[in-house]
């Protein structure tokens, strides 16, 4: 397979909001190796080849429902970037809440799978589903023809089983619908998230600077990127989804969960041993439910975080741009990454 | 043989303490006239008389330090939780169980207790027991026959309930170790040292204020970490006030259980009275039940 080359160049860098400095500084061309997959925790996985224009990307609906009209804007950005789009048969199928039964779900995903044209499988949204096909699906094709497969919240499942069980790299970002109905009238930090979902596919190398947090813990790190939702990487516990995160960087995100749940979910993280040999650690957006009736509890998200890393040595950074929230940019999971905390910035970069 | 804790006697101590949320001493006061009447003693712990003003029952350190001296004293026959919520998770790891392995004693509660009867059985084998805690005793409740079989559990008389059926039962035959409670709490410990095996086990489960969707994902975590495959038996307790997503889920619990659990061959039965609510009959966990889900009743008994 090709080796990866890079071009430098230096993009200025753009200012968006109080929270983020975005900065792409590396363009790279070429392919990353693909070759069989592995269950091997500590071979580095795979990365499938980047997207050329005229590329084919599948979209398909392995969780929640979406209809057809919800992911126009989407197609019409992707087809603008000069990628081809097949639309699966999931899209605009209803089963309560899932986007078609389980085996509709199952043989969509799969077709995206096996088909030899398609470079990459967007889900088109999240919600609730894919664990329950994640171990019907068949995945020799994809270890032969490794693609990418994009998306966030829920597609944790599969982040997650492509970490442990097939070693092969995925994109952790926003997904259909995320996109603005109007391009043209699109906030900046819209374009600039789903900007980096281009940018991630066409193989650009990919950084990421956010302001400090006063509570982050400085120092360096390098790893494998691994991560998602934190309730989804819980529920994936025990099972051969479940995550290996020796020696890797993990980020965290979620939502509408209460704080003594994140509490006890980053007490699993730690009771599971899944803390203490980090690289480093990166909080991404937490929206915290509020329980009206309950006492107050007592700890913020960063005294959550801090009293369970304590006694390990790695960098530890809040509020980065991941999540359920508009600043959420595209991260290669199973990629190595660089991550830089201190004192003036926080740097998350691609090393590979 | 999983050990099983002395029962009590008459006169005997039992030590009532909160490792997890906060509560008034006010709303134990019925469970403690209760117990005296039932001719225990009661030691308050200092987390029911706290002064704490946040969530939690005090500190880590006051609810660590309460259980751990109601554990290591030889007095306190055994331990009854007054409340759940949340908080055991943040001190498990760092309760001694030595002087509690050497005298077991039992630990008795539902709910977030799950974590400790779980954690004790899995490392110590030690029976506990699953059972309504000081908020089921408040008004009259303390007469049902829930709270009532708790007097008869904690004498050592052998259990043994009788329930009608449901349409979701599936009828067989079995024996084995009972384990289980929360489903949440059962799912946030697999994969730590608090997990239990379920293999040859008859397994109960029960949860409270869960979307159904939550309740359908931990059930595939279960089936997905080889929790469901190899059981004796399955008890399904109550699934009660589930929440539901905007767009509805479709499903009740009881389907949603079925659904995953169907393909097995093992007894099931839906509706046992262990849950949230009052119908919570007390449950011995690591002891070995006889569980028959027949065609007009349900037997389970020690």
């Amino acid at each position: 397979m090709n080796r990866k080359h890079f071009i430098f160049s230096f993009l200025p860098l753009t200012y968006f909001s109080k929270e983020l400095i975005y900065q792409v500084p590396f363009q790279s061309l070429g392919v990353g190796r693909g070759a069989e997959g592995t269950k091997d925790p500590d071979a580095l996985p795979i990365i499938p080849p980047y997207l050329k224009p005229g590329d084919l990307i599948g979209i398909t609906a392995p969780a929640g429902y979406i209809t057809y009209e919800e992911i126009q804007p989407a197609i019409n950005v992707i087809e603008s970037w000069g990628y081809q789009i097949k639309i699966g048969e999931t899209v605009g199928k209803r089963n309560f809440t899932f986007g078609g039964t389980d085996e509709e779900r199952t043989g969509d995903f799969q077709k995206m799978i096996d088909d030899p044209k398609s470079k990459a499988i967007l889900c088109a949204r999240g919600g609730y589903g894919g664990v329950r096909i994640i171990d019907k699906l068949k995945w020799d094709k994809f270890r032969r023809q490794p693609k990418w497969i994009i998306g966030f919240s829920d597609i944790t499942v599969f982040h997650s089983h492509l970490n442990r069980s097939l070693g092969i790299a995925s994109i952790h970002s926003k997904m259909c619908n995320s996109f603005p109905d109007d391009w043209t009238i699109a906030e900046a930090i819209q374009i600039e998230t789903i900007e980096s979902i281009r940018k991630t596919l066409s193989g650009q190398r990919m950084k990421y600077t956010t302001i400090p947090n006063m509570k982050n813990k400085t120092g360096r790190g390098e790893g494998v990127l691994i991560g998602g939702n934190l309730k989804m990487l819980e529920t994936l516990s025990g099972t051969v989804s479940d995550i290996n995160t020796a020696g890797k960087i993990l980020f965290v995100e979620d939502t509408g969960e209460y704080m003594y749940n994140i509490d006890r979910m980053f007490w699993h993280l730690k009771r599971t041993g899944k803390l203490s040999q980090l690289k480093g650690l990166i909080i991404g957006g937490f929206k915290i439910k509020v329980d009206e009736d309950a006492d107050d509890f007592g700890k913020t998200l960063q005294g959550v975080v801090l009293e369970k890393v304590k006694n390990y040595h790695y960098p530890v950074c809040f509020d980065f741009p991941v999540g359920h929230q508009k600043n959420n940019y595209a991260f290669k999971c199973g990629v190595t990454h660089m991550l830089i905390v201190s004192q003036n910035e926080c740097t998350l970069t691609e090393t590979r | 043989m999983i050990k099983t804790p002395p029962y009590l006697k008459k006169g005997d101590t039992i030590g009532l303490v909160c490792p997890a949320g906060f509560m008034p001493l006010e709303k134990a006061q019925t469970c403690i006239n209760t117990l005296q009447d039932w001719g225990y003693n009661v030691r308050v712990g200092n987390t029911l008389v706290s002064k704490s003003e946040n969530y939690f029952s005090g500190s880590d350190e006051e609810r660590l330090e309460d259980l751990q001296r109601m554990l290591d004293d030889n007095e306190v026959k055994a331990i009854m939780c007054a409340r759940g919520g949340y908080g055991i998770s943040r001190i498990i790891d760092r309760i001694n169980f030595s002087k509690f392995k050497r005298h077991p004693k039992w630990v008795i509660g539902y709910s977030d207790v799950t974590i400790l009867h779980s954690h004790i059985y899995s490392n110590f084998y030690i029976s506990s027991l699953h059972s309504p805690m000081a908020a089921a005793f408040h008004g009259e409740v303390y007469k049902n026959e829930y709270v009532q079989a708790l007097k008869s559990a904690l004498a050592g008389d052998k259990i043994r309930y009788e329930r009608p059926i449901s349409e979701f039962n599936k009828k067989g035959k079995v024996k084995g170790e009972l384990v289980g409670g929360n489903l949440s709490l059962l799912a946030h410990c697999i994969g730590t040292i608090s997990d239990i095996k379920t293999k040859g086990k008859i397994l109960f489960l029960e949860d409270v204020g869960e979307y159904l969707y939550n309740i359908d994902r931990m059930l595939h975590q279960f089936k997905r970490s080889g929790k469901l495959n190899n059981l004796a038996g399955l008890v399904i307790g109550g699934f009660t006030d589930n929440k539901d997503t905007e767009r509805p889920y479709g499903k009740t619990a009881y389907e949603i259980i079925y659904e995953v659990i169907k393909e097995y061959d093992y007894p099931v039965c839906f509706g046992f009275p262990v849950s949230h609510e009052r119908e919570n009959y007390p449950l011995k966990i690591g002891v070995k039940y006889k569980l028959k889900v027949g065609k007009s009743k349900v037997v389970l008994e020690e």
